[in-house]
């Protein structure tokens, strides 16, 4: 059987070449990885905006670039209708006594409040060197922005693998040459194994070169890729389940999108929602793969603690696939 | 009369397809997951490291005044493990900060550096406190800084001149949306429009394997009234399902008329510019890859959209940047204009792609 398996997986490997998608779907996350690069500098650089009038105070301008994001217009109408704009940009005008504040009034509070004190600092002519404060340095040099968009694209790339293997196995059911494999002696779960072979090969490969890319050279590279195999072999039953159970590419397509949810679920309940409520993500193997992912990137939590999370996943995806083989096996006759 | 015909055909196929009730199941699971799993106020915490390095008195009064931002004016006793070691520490729970008091400079260095949050030893000199922060090493220079100057001048004049400055709001009337509201933009731009890109696609493939196109090329009915049917079945999905997620959310609080303009415009263009693309390519694999990147940097406007203070030009120029303000403009009750002006944008170049789209159909009707 295992002989059976190499040959699917290299005739898939040969075939796979010479189509674009799969190339595609290698490149893909690829092309992403380097968009992360690009646009992470200036998401950790991000403080406040403030608009001032250009030439009415150089040395304000020069105080509070030291602290904010400063763009400066030729007046205060200029100021007003860019404050008028959708992002959260604070004016700082000159007012009767001293200068004023102008705000839209939908910035978050810690905007405003950010602004106010960067006023107070000019105001009050407060210089750097005058601190009784210093600073020490751990060297880190990968932001958590940058970690958590890492994360998630990570957590894609298995999820594009199962796609592809969804729509391959629809769009061979319209052409019907997916009954063809009962002609041949390879049994239908060796075809399973053997076509799951090239997504986890596909899955894998990306992730290290994404990594790479990513500049995480330091972290524990099997480590992460014991948590993508586990959920690639999650997204593979994932393929074949919606691959079987839909007719058309359209019902494929529709379902990709809850697919898509548990994913998009997870990371937001992680990353933005307080203990207690984490509680209602824990059934989901993509919470515990963004959870496990963050310890690796982020080279912190303890060896016990993500062994844990990964027989966690490793159960979530191992009894899926299980409980979900009979039926791809039943579906592919 | 033909196009009438076309559109009720194409709704009792989408009726009898499983598609249609995907995407109202999936409407209902996204309102379960927004009610049930979503707070109003999600409460997410920053947590801070301090040691103070005082004599009694000094560090008495420092722990008195946090204690007066506690929630319940008390502070808890908890162990905390890091790198093999167990601290003990005070925890001080403000509405928005936890913040732990080590027993040690080295506690306080340790526990910051293993949880990634920000740490401070605090000593005096001279009868003066100094602050000696633990950064992680990533943080931005600008934010360096302002720790720095807030340490040059006495807090308690700093307090007293920032609840002098002059506050002037040019809107007044903004409510501030919570964090269950807050959500409903970008899943409406997400998952309502922009999926119509990726649908229509899939649509016109299948189609196109069923032999569909080919037999509308014999019909007396032409091209364009094809695409219109196939839209306008979208456009309801897109509709219903929105309704589904907003209605129960928002009740009478907003604008359903511009919600429902916003919709069905922004799922012209979205259901065009799939189409387009679809028109490229034999089937939906090939037309998947093309369609998948520019999904995800429609994207990428969400993370403006979180980030405040982070908006570049570039960023605007993507079309999910004005769907995703428009759909925040109408769930906060904001600018009705800016939502007008949105959607006459997106109008406009679904018709400019409807216009490509039907001439490239028409030449080339099997590609």
């Amino acid at each position: 059987m295992l002989n059976k398996i190499w040959t699917i997986f290299k005739r898939d490997v040969k075939v796979n070449f010479r189509e674009v998608m799969p190339l595609y779907i290698m490149l893909a996350p690829l092309m992403l990885a380097i968009g992360i690069n690009l646009i992470t500098p200036g998401i950790n650089d991000t403080t406040v905006n403030i608009a001032l009038i250009e030439g009415e105070n150089p040395a304000q301008e020069q105080c509070l670039n030291e602290f904010a994001h400063v763009e400066t217009f030729p007046g205060e109408a200029e100021v007003l209708s860019r404050v008028k704009e959708r992002d959260s940009l604070i004016g700082i005008l000159p007012g009767d006594n001293g200068y004023y504040i102008l705000a839209q009034g939908n910035e978050p509070e810690s905007v405003v409040e950010y602004a106010k004190l960067l006023n107070v600092f000019f105001e009050s002519g407060v210089d750097i060197e005058n601190s009784k404060a210093s600073i020490v340095e751990f060297g880190e040099t990968v932001p958590p922005v940058k970690k958590m968009l890492v994360n998630i694209l990570l957590l894609m790339i298995p999820m594009l693998s199962g796609m592809l293997i969804t729509l391959n196995i629809v769009e061979e059911k319209a052409d019907k040459t997916i009954s063809a494999i009962n002609l041949s002696p390879t049994s239908r779960t060796a075809f399973i194994l053997g076509k799951s072979l090239t997504g986890m090969m596909i899955s894998l490969v990306t992730t290290v070169v994404c990594i790479l890319i990513t500049g995480f050279y330091n972290v524990n590279i099997l480590l992460l890729l014991l948590v993508a195999a586990a959920s690639t072999v999650l997204a593979m039953t994932i393929g074949f389940i919606q691959g079987i159970n839909n007719d058309d590419v359209m019902e494929a397509v529709g379902s990709m999108k809850l697919v898509f949810l548990p994913l998009a679920g997870s990371v937001a309940g992680y990353e933005l929602l307080s203990g207690g409520w984490q509680a209602f993500f824990w059934w989901s193997p993509f919470y515990w793969s963004y959870r496990a992912n963050n310890i690796i990137l982020g080279k912190e939590g303890s060896a016990g603690e993500l062994l844990l999370y990964t027989a966690i996943i490793a159960a979530i995806c191992i009894t899926a696939y299980a409980l979900m083989l009979p039926r791809i096996k039943k579906g592919l006759q | 009369m033909k196009l009438l015909s076309s559109i009720k055909k194409e709704l009792i196929l989408a009726a009898r397809s499983f598609y249609f009730y995907i995407e109202i199941g999936f409407a209902l699971i996204m309102l379960a997951v927004l009610l049930f799993a979503v707070p109003e106020h999600s409460g997410a915490r920053s947590e801070e490291y301090l040691y103070l390095d005082l004599p009694p008195a000094a560090a008495k009064v420092l722990i008195d005044e946090t204690l007066d931002e506690d929630i319940d004016g008390r502070p808890q006793e908890t162990e905390l493990k890091a790198e093999g070691a167990v601290y003990k520490a005070l925890l001080f729970q403000t509405d928005e900060r936890d913040i732990f008091l080590m027993e040690s400079e080295a506690a306080a260095e340790t526990m910051t550096k293993h949880k990634k949050a920000i740490g401070a030893v605090i000593t005096m000199d001279k009868g003066e406190l100094h602050y000696k922060y633990f950064l992680q090493g990533y943080e931005s220079k600008r934010l360096k800084n302002l720790l720095l100057v807030l340490h040059a001048q006495d807090f308690d004049t700093l307090e007293t001149r920032m609840n002098e400055q002059k506050v002037i709001n040019v809107d007044s009337g903004h409510i501030p949306l919570n964090d269950r509201e807050n959500a409903i933009p970008p899943l409406m731009a997400f998952s309502g429009s922009l999926m119509s890109m990726f649908i229509m696609a899939a649509y016109v493939s299948l189609d196109r394997q069923e032999g569909v196109i080919k037999a509308f090329a014999v019909t007396a009915s032409p091209v364009s009234k094809y695409l219109i049917s196939k839209m306008f079945v979208l456009m309801l999905t897109s509709v219903i399902s929105g309704l589904i997620v907003v209605a129960p959310l928002m009740g009478t609080k907003i604008n359903y008329a511009l919600l429902l303009l916003l919709l069905l415009t922004t799922g012209v263009f979205a259901s065009m510019l799939g189409l387009l693309t679809a028109s490229f390519f034999q089937n939906i694999t090939k037309a998947f890859g093309i369609i998948f990147l520019p999904m995800v940097l429609f994207m990428l406007p969400a993370i403006a959209y979180y980030i405040p203070g982070w908006d570049p030009v570039w960023v605007k120029l993507i079309p999910s940047y004005p769907m995703l303000q428009g759909f925040k403009e109408i769930i906060s009750n904001g600018d009705a204009m800016y939502v007008l002006l949105v959607s006459a944008g997106f109008l406009a170049a679904g018709f400019v792609l409807f216009l490509i789209t039907n001439n490239r159909f028409r030449k080339t009707l099997t590609v």
